[in-house]
């Protein structure tokens, strides 16, 4: 697979720019090329399909559909609310709204602390700023999971366990939030704040007026990578929180799987309904993301 | 469009030269203010996420307790590193963690890369695609653990459809000799679309001239991909594969719902064995000083990451 799809790139990107001497090739190139693509998006839309036709049918009949290769593993027979009910009566609303709560400060005070950051890093010249930038990133870097542990014992010496602040904190410092946003506004020519400066603005509001408006695509992208960050996590939710009320919805989602007589069919539904968020929101903020990424965000 | 109208005035309202000493000084103090001000809140979340956890995890390390007693803990120097060294369980866990960390890192980048480079091959649809194979990225970990966990069960559809070819029920996550398999392959679900994203966002910053001279030179779609793209993507390339294997180093989530670490210890990784001595062991210190190896590790892979792309920024 991987050779045909390094491979085939030829022929179409020649007949693109006319220098395709067998046109046939090339569209007979990009239907092999198309035929891949729809195949690897349905591989990895399977899981989700089986996930979504499972919210929707009684555990055992999942089990019975999925038995043997059938149009019903994907199609449930009955369907059913059952699952979604008992997700819903055994608190689950309450688990979701903790961790729309806790996504949603983690995306206000961490894209403020990131552009911040970004911006005295990338446009406020003062000495050492190399230094800082990299203790900045290089520390940011470092997973977060990979301290959890530990810190989680101080914030119980400190009273924090079970607490929102405890949930949110390790979400604002993103390396990479502010390693993008720092690249984006490197790309923005100097000669405008220097020109600002001349004109009598500080910098809070050269960074407000001019740097925060141009920048509106990549302070998108930033958002969507520390709500992710803060909607995949797990294990800093389970060492901090002692009570099935805090749990963020992750956490409840674990407890349902692991516990005594596991109910499948509210995992399904805990996780469809888990899910559907992100996807909702990525779907319309998927371009932004891609340019937040990139590494110049030059606007001229 | 500010762009064009701001620089003359820059000109217009210069100030005299003779005063520049001292506004150059004011300047800098101005500038080492405002960068201090604007710095605070993340050089704090440094000094609260990063510098007291490890200070924290020293201390832990270097001390013992019994469980449950209340005498404060005893210094005990290296001791606990030298009994976590000694361990066999201890080098089993290493071990598995490289071989996990030595397949899904590579595979999981030229995956990446491969459908990075299919996706910007102007096909129809493409954001369907893309949309559909970063999906995976959006659910989070813990739900997409349990979902595979429960399709790749005996009775699961991942057995239905292997009988459907004729292969006969395995094991996966429950088979001493699939089980890292099976959470590579359940790592890979959830990481790929995500790198690829990254890379993506590197392919559409190559200008297509170096395309249109490459094959105005003759060369096929191989010899440019390997002497245009591949040179031309490595900052992104290398930023990506740096930042997966860390990922994939502090990957949990799955061990802990699905594996605890088994069977026979051959997913018990060493973050989950530190979550593991920690927690169900009750045993901070030994956990501690793991941690302290495991994250040298880490700071290692990122320094190096960081000199790579600091090289890759200056060429």
């Amino acid at each position: 697979m991987n050779r045909t799809s390094l491979r085939t790139p030829g022929p179409s990107a020649a007949s693109n720019s006319g220098l395709s001497t067998a046109s046939t090739s090339g569209r007979t190139g990009r239907v092999v090329l198309a035929v891949i693509a729809v195949a690897v998006g349905i591989a990895f839309l399977l899981p989700v399909l089986w996930l979504i036709a499972s919210t929707f049918r009684s555990a055992t009949e999942t089990f019975a559909d999925s038995s043997s290769l059938n149009w019903h593993m994907l199609w449930p027979e009955h369907w059913t609310l059952g699952n979604i009910h008992s997700a819903i009566d055994n608190g689950f609303l309450r688990n979701l709204s903790n961790s729309v709560i806790v996504a949603a400060l983690t995306v206000v005070l961490g894209m403020v602390i990131s552009a911040m950051a970004a911006f005295a890093l990338a446009v406020v010249d003062f000495p050492g700023r190399k230094f800082v930038f990299g203790v900045v990133v290089l520390s940011f870097l470092v997973p977060f999971e990979a301290i959890a542990i530990p810190l989680a014992h101080t914030f119980s010496d400190w009273g924090l366990t079970n607490s929102i602040p405890a949930l949110v904190l390790p979400g604002l410092g993103n390396g990479l939030a502010i390693f993008t946003l720092r690249q984006f506004f490197l790309g923005i020519p100097s000669e405008l704040a220097e020109a600002a400066r001349v004109d009598g603005a500080g910098w809070p509001r050269i960074f407000l007026r001019i740097y925060l408006p141009l920048t509106r695509p990549a302070l998108i992208g930033t958002g969507l990578i520390l709500f992710l960050f803060q909607w995949q996590a797990y294990l800093w939710p389970i060492l901090v929180t002692t009570s099935d009320e805090k749990d963020l919805a992750p956490v409840a989602i674990a407890k349902t799987f692991n516990a005594f007589s596991s109910d499948y069919g509210r995992v399904f539904a805990e996780t469809a309904v888990l899910a559907v968020i992100p996807a909702v929101i990525l779907l319309g903020l998927q371009r932004y993301f891609v340019a937040s990424v990139a590494t110049t965000g030059s606007k001229n | 469009m500010t762009l064009t109208t701001h620089p003359p005035e820059a000109g217009e309202t210069a100030p005299p030269t003779q005063r520049k000493g001292s506004l150059h000084r004011r300047r800098l103090l101005g500038n080492l203010s405002a960068a201090a001000i604007f710095l605070t809140p993340a050089l704090a979340l440094i000094v609260v996420l990063r510098l007291v956890p490890v200070v924290q995890a020293v201390n832990d390390a270097t001390h013992t307790s019994l469980p449950g007693s209340t005498l404060p803990p005893r210094f005990v120097g290296p001791d606990t590193f030298t009994a976590l060294f000694s361990s066999d369980a201890f080098w089993s866990s290493v071990r598995q963690t490289l071989i996990f960390n030595v397949v899904v890192n590579p595979l999981q980048i030229a995956l990446a890369l491969a459908l990075a480079v299919l996706l910007t091959q102007n096909l129809p649809v493409t954001g369907v695609w893309r949309t559909l194979i970063f999906l995976p990225a959006a659910v989070p970990m813990t739900g997409s653990a349990v979902v595979w966990g429960i399709a790749l069960r005996p009775d699961g559809p991942v057995n239905a459809a292997l009988a459907g070819v004729g292969i006969h029920q395995q094991p996966f996550l429950t088979g001493q000799g699939q089980v890292v398999a099976s959470l590579i392959l359940i790592a890979s679900w959830i990481g790929v679309g995500y790198w690829m994203i990254f890379l993506i966002a590197g392919l559409n910053d190559i200008p297509t001239v170096y395309y249109e001279a490459a094959a105005i030179d003759g060369a096929g779609p191989l010899r440019r991909f390997w002497s245009v793209t591949l040179p031309l993507l490595r900052r992104p390339l290398l930023f990506v594969l740096v930042a997966d294997t860390v990922s994939n180093f502090v990957l949990f989530a799955p061990m802990q719902i699905l594996t605890d670490g088994g069977p026979q210890e051959k997913s018990n990784f060493l973050m989950y064995d530190i979550f593991h001595n920690s927690f169900e062991l009750a045993d901070p210190h030994t956990a501690a000083a793991e941690l302290l190896v495991l994250l040298a590790l880490m700071i290692v892979i990122v320094a190096v990451q960081f000199r790579l792309l600091r090289s890759a920024e200056e060429n």
